[in-house]
């Protein structure tokens, strides 16, 4: 608005002051007058709130009513006048001379690593890592874009820029076309979110076995170097590439998310699934090797699924019960281990879309529920305002009235892993975000 | 492998250890070497000048936006209109709620503000 011509005053509370100010800062109006309640809003009755505004901005110590009917007459400083281009920096093009350790360090206190060790990238090691791909170096696959997005500010990077982040992570120059299929999606690892939502990696066709990807017996833990460092790259990419990792101005995930160590990075056990892998199924050819991200708040055991002791196992009831407690409308994706599957065949399920039909009918909540649902009063409620279905129809519907859990049965998805020495399946509350050949960055 | 003490297992992976670090395991060393920075690129910044202010509100209208639907934004807001009736009723208010979820634009409001209105509050969270 301030751009516009119109006096504007942001009020937030004050546990966003740096964020706020920051993102002010790199939308242009470093000096922006913005006015801070104490934290939290939320949970408040209106006679706190009442008393929030003529009492002092915690910030600035100023009546909150009064400083907002200062900043809105005070004359503007020329500080505040400024206009122009302004070029910022992600500091130096290089490290060192030093020696190894200090380097471990240094990347280590400047926020550029997981906090745990990295391979130094030297310039031989970077270019090690560009001869995994067939594309140029400077081949830009994010151009800097100010004053967009979650994180307000988005960064660039080209393909030389993405390999450091790879050779850090540990990955091999075979891995290399994996990870530049993975930035190509353009969001990257860490999602900025006060939800600490986390990303899944699955990775289909031939590449999985050229990688020794582990898709069998611990297949979601640390027993494969191509599925620990892949995946370890996604969130070293949005740290460094993207800068979404400084806490408490581009991340602000209340608990943090464990996934963002490694992004549950899962390769699908296409010979022993009964089913079209996952790949196929989002439109790519099954000889293609794809990679496939989603984003949600977790995953979960299926141990905790009502009916998991019951024999025979009825894993369609379990995954829809599983799916009950999701966040709704982040979506499923349903890790099964080969016996799972194989046991859903039996069952009648001979193709995932049966399965994820059954899912979506058998996963109900009362309107009541859904209101009160987590994403619903500052997410959904907008856009049923706006005419947005099915949120406009549910929201006019009686509070006992029954509605499905999920908008619609694409948002259910299956992948199969695992050693079988076990039934056992997991679930991940997440929407499935894209699919990138790895082939075109071979 | 039952029946093998896992001594046996240890002892061979420290000899192992020991070979490799003979060979060249780099940690720990004196070696000087220059590391690539993992950054992007971060876009420039443009400065925008604020927009100028009157000397006096009286006669103005202010909108109040809940900007996000947060819990309790849109409370705080009526609580800023109520003060504005009583302390300073020479000043107008309109209430008015940000079509969409928190992230997105709405230049219908947008443009509605600019018509009609001299300045604005925002409720951006929490």
């Amino acid at each position: 608005m301030e751009k516009m011509g119109v006096p504007a005053i942001p009020m937030c509370t004050v546990a966003y002051k740096e964020l706020s100010k920051l993102t002010a800062a790199r939308d242009g109006m470093p000096h922006l007058r913005e006015v801070f309640t104490p934290h939290p809003v939320g949970g408040k009755t209106p006679d706190e709130l009442a008393a929030y505004i003529v009492n002092p901005d915690p910030a600035s110590g100023i009546q909150i009513m009064k400083e907002i009917v200062d900043d809105l007459t005070r004359p503007l400083s020329a500080d505040e006048m400024k206009s122009g281009v302004q070029s910022v920096a992600a500091g130096p093009a290089t490290f060192g001379p030093d020696t190894a350790d200090n380097l471990q360090e240094l990347f280590m206190t400047n926020g550029m690593t997981d906090y745990m060790p990295i391979i130094i990238p030297t310039e031989e090691k970077v270019e090690a890592m560009l001869k995994g791909t067939s594309h140029s170096p400077d081949e830009v696959l994010r151009t800097p874009v100010q004053g967009v997005g979650y994180t307000s500010a988005r960064w660039g990077f080209n393909v030389r820029q993405v390999a450091v982040n790879a050779v850090m992570a540990g990955c091999k120059p075979e891995y290399f076309p994996v990870v530049l299929a993975m930035a190509s999606v353009g969001m990257l690892g860490l999602f900025g979110s006060t939800t600490s939502s986390a990303s899944a990696i699955v990775v289909n066709g031939p590449i999985r076995d050229k990688l020794n990807m582990n898709y069998g017996l611990g297949a979601l833990g640390p027993f494969a170097h191509s599925n620990a460092t892949i995946g370890r790259t996604w969130t070293l990419m949005g740290k460094n590439l993207s800068n979404t990792g400084v806490l408490g101005d581009t991340y602000t995930g209340s608990q943090g998310n464990q996934l963002d160590y490694n992004n549950c990075c899962i390769a699908e056990d296409e010979k022993n699934s009964p089913w079209e892998p996952l790949h196929v199924q989002f439109g790519f050819k099954a000889e293609e090797s794809v990679v496939s991200l989603f984003l949600g708040p977790d995953i979960r055991q299926g141990h905790g699924a009502r009916g998991a002791g019951a024999e025979p196992a009825m894993f369609d009831q379990q995954i829809s019960f599983m799916c009950q407690s999701t966040v709704g409308g982040s979506g499923a994706l349903a890790i099964l281990d080969p016996l799972v599957a194989q046991r859903l065949v039996a069952q009648g399920y001979d193709n995932k879309q049966k399965l994820a039909a059954y899912v979506y009918n058998n996963t109900k909540r009362k309107v009541k529920d859904f209101k009160e649902s987590f994403l619903a009063p500052f997410h959904l409620y907008p856009l049923a305002l706006q005419g947005r279905e099915p949120y406009a129809t549910w929201y006019k519907m009686p509070d006992d009235a029954e509605i499905p859990f999920f908008i619609s049965e694409k948002q259910i998805n299956f992948v199969v892993c695992g050693g079988q020495s076990n039934a056992f399946f997991q679930l991940a509350n997440m929407n499935h975000l894209r699919s990138e050949s790895i082939d075109k960055w071979m | 492998m039952l029946g093998l003490s896992p001594a046996v297992f240890l002892e061979a992976r420290a000899a192992e250890a020991k070979k490799k670090t003979r060979s060249g395991n780099r940690s720990g060393s004196a070696e000087k070497i220059i590391a690539v920075s993992p950054k992007g690129t971060p876009p420039p910044i443009h400065l925008y000048s604020m927009a100028p202010r009157a000397n006096s509100l009286d006669g103005k209208t202010i909108y109040l936006v809940d900007a996000t639907h947060f819990d309790g934004s849109e409370t705080l807001l009526l609580k800023i209109q109520a003060w504005f009736q009583q302390n300073m009723p020479q000043v107008k208010t309109v209430f008015r709620r940000k079509a969409g979820p928190y992230a997105a634009d709405d230049p219908k409001l947008w443009s509605e503000i600019k018509a009609n209105a001299y300045a604005t509050v925002m409720a951006i969270g929490h």
